[in-house]
């Protein structure tokens, strides 16, 4: 469904990203673990538009996205969830889903899944987006990316700020997705969660693809155990 | 005094529409439109040469809105696109320049060739009594439509999908993009907006005075103040500004002169920076 063949982009003229190759079958769930700096969000950057890629191919469905703009890449059917969040402050919650389904009127099936799987959301559902609270503005965020029902998820970093216990609900939320047969790629630096989900991972290190295989692997695995894992 | 505050609320609500649609193309964008007044005497002229022609108003009226829609699509398409390939400040001095460039050319070229041309709008018949005060129909219709237009205005940027999307693009242009909206089509269709609805003040106000060839600046400053009290990106910040400017605008035209009202109005918007500086209806830390 994704294939990322030979990528390297950066930021001024200087890659952090350098010659990342790697595939997402459909219905996978696959993790790109990496530390703070490793290139995580460049990468998801420019695998969906919001940066050119100065080297590489990136294609989806078979489709080359590697020129396209942002928002034609979302069209298609990949939604992002940036670490940032990029929410509408000053609209309501319910705006804000609604715009995740932009161009066509959301529909009712799609928002009452999104509002079951993120019971708060409905309680919130005509506050100010930039009101609510970290944990809930997460949600707003991957709400609003399932919004337009997209066939391949980007997450980077969904837990970040979030308590282990809203972070641990947040994962089971996105398990539940999975066995509906979404396919997922998520970047993380809280390993034991992002591999309790994935069936497969990378390890993303100073830019570059060091390790991959099945989730079961990596957790064995001395550089993870060490590295990410805390196990010495 | 009733009668002078009514001409004002006459004056302001025109004064808000044009506010309006520098307000929404500055906070799309960061580009501060400093040939929108110009863009409505454009619209205005191409109305009256219409007219001169022996078309009829209506005929006239929509040539010239879209007129200026059109020319204002056009630069954003042309002009503007290396302005909004810059980030922050170089995006909003390189924007402020260009259209000021922009205000200086369409100035020029309608000075250069049509120098005494104006637009009057007549609207026939006796005046109407409003609550004591006899109002011109000109007034009154201009009224009318300055209403009508901001309330289908607002309720189009609260509740349709496509208003919805420039709200988004207001607010976070990542986010928008990330829903799949295309920033610089939303960009490019509401400064084609903008300069229609600057036309179309520009009509309004030659229902009840001509509009001349050099009308451009002052509607460009008044546009600018309007925005600037209202709040640069808020909408029905623009039109609470432009009604209370507006009669700020016929108070101190008819208690001190018409001289010092562009004074007074800059006035106005400087104490309103120091006082409220997100702009009256502002919501602080926007």
């Amino acid at each position: 469904m994704l294939d990322v063949v030979g990528l390297s982009a950066g930021y001024l003229g200087q890659d952090v990203v350098h010659d990342v190759s790697f595939t997402v079958t459909e219905s996978d769930a696959v993790a790109v673990i990496g530390s703070n700096g490793a290139g995580k969000t460049t990468l998801f950057r420019a695998i969906c538009g919001l940066l050119r890629a100065s080297a590489g191919t990136v294609r989806f469905d078979g489709v080359p996205i590697g020129r396209r703009r942002a928002h034609a890449v979302a069209r298609l059917g990949l939604a992002y969830v940036p670490a940032d969040r990029h929410l509408f402050p000053n609209m309501s919650v319910a705006e804000n889903l609604d715009l995740g389904a932009y161009p066509r009127r959301p529909r009712k099936e799609r928002r009452d899944l999104v509002l079951d799987l993120f019971p708060r959301l409905a309680e919130r559902h005509r506050q100010a987006a930039g009101t609510l609270s970290g944990g809930e503005q997460q949600m707003l965020t991957v709400g609003r990316a399932l919004m337009s029902n997209p066939r391949l998820l980007l997450l980077d970093e969904p837990t970040t700020g979030l308590a282990p216990k809203l972070a641990a609900e947040a994962y089971a939320a996105l398990a539940a997705l999975h066995d509906q047969g979404l396919t997922i790629l998520v970047a993380e630096q809280q390993v034991p969660l992002a591999l309790e989900l994935a069936d497969r991972g990378y390890v993303l290190d100073d830019g570059r693809l060091q390790i991959s295989g099945s989730s079961a692997e990596l957790a064995e695995s001395p550089v993870v155990q060490r590295a990410y894992l805390g196990i010495l | 005094m009733k009668a002078v505050v009514f001409d004002g609320v006459v004056l302001g609500l025109q004064f808000g529409l044009l506010g309006v649609g520098l307000t929404v193309v500055y906070g799309l964008g960061g580009v501060l439109n400093l040939a929108h007044g110009q863009l409505a005497v454009l619209g205005a002229m191409v109305a009256a040469l219409r007219l001169d022609a022996g078309a009829s108003v209506g005929v006239a009226v929509l040539t010239g809105l879209a007129a200026a829609g059109a020319i204002g699509l056009l630069l954003d398409r042309t002009l503007l696109r290396p302005v909004y390939r810059r980030r922050g400040e170089p995006r909003v001095l390189l924007g402020l320049l260009l259209m000021l460039g922009v205000a200086f050319v369409i100035d020029g070229v309608l000075g250069w060739r049509y120098p005494i041309e104006a637009l009057r709008v007549r609207i026939a018949g006796a005046p109407i009594d409003v609550l004591g005060v006899g109002m011109r129909r000109g007034s009154l219709l201009a009224s009318a439509i300055a209403l009508g237009v901001g309330a289908v205005l607002v309720a189009f940027l609260r509740f349709t999908t496509a208003g919805k999307a420039v709200r988004s693009v207001i607010e976070d242009e990542v986010g928008a993009q990330l829903c799949g909206i295309n920033p610089a089509t939303v960009r490019a269709l509401v400064l084609g907006l903008s300069a229609v609805l600057a036309a179309l003040v520009a009509v309004t106000r030659s229902m009840t005075a001509p509009v001349t060839v050099d009308a451009g600046i002052d509607l460009t400053i008044l546009a600018l103040i309007v925005a600037v009290v209202g709040g640069l990106g808020s909408v029905s910040g623009a039109f609470a500004a432009g009604v209370l400017l507006g009669i700020v605008n016929t108070v101190s035209a008819h208690y001190i002169g018409s001289y010092v009202t562009t004074i007074v109005l800059l006035g106005a918007a400087a104490l309103t920076i120091v006082a409220r500086p997100s702009g009256l209806l502002g919501r602080g830390q926007e």
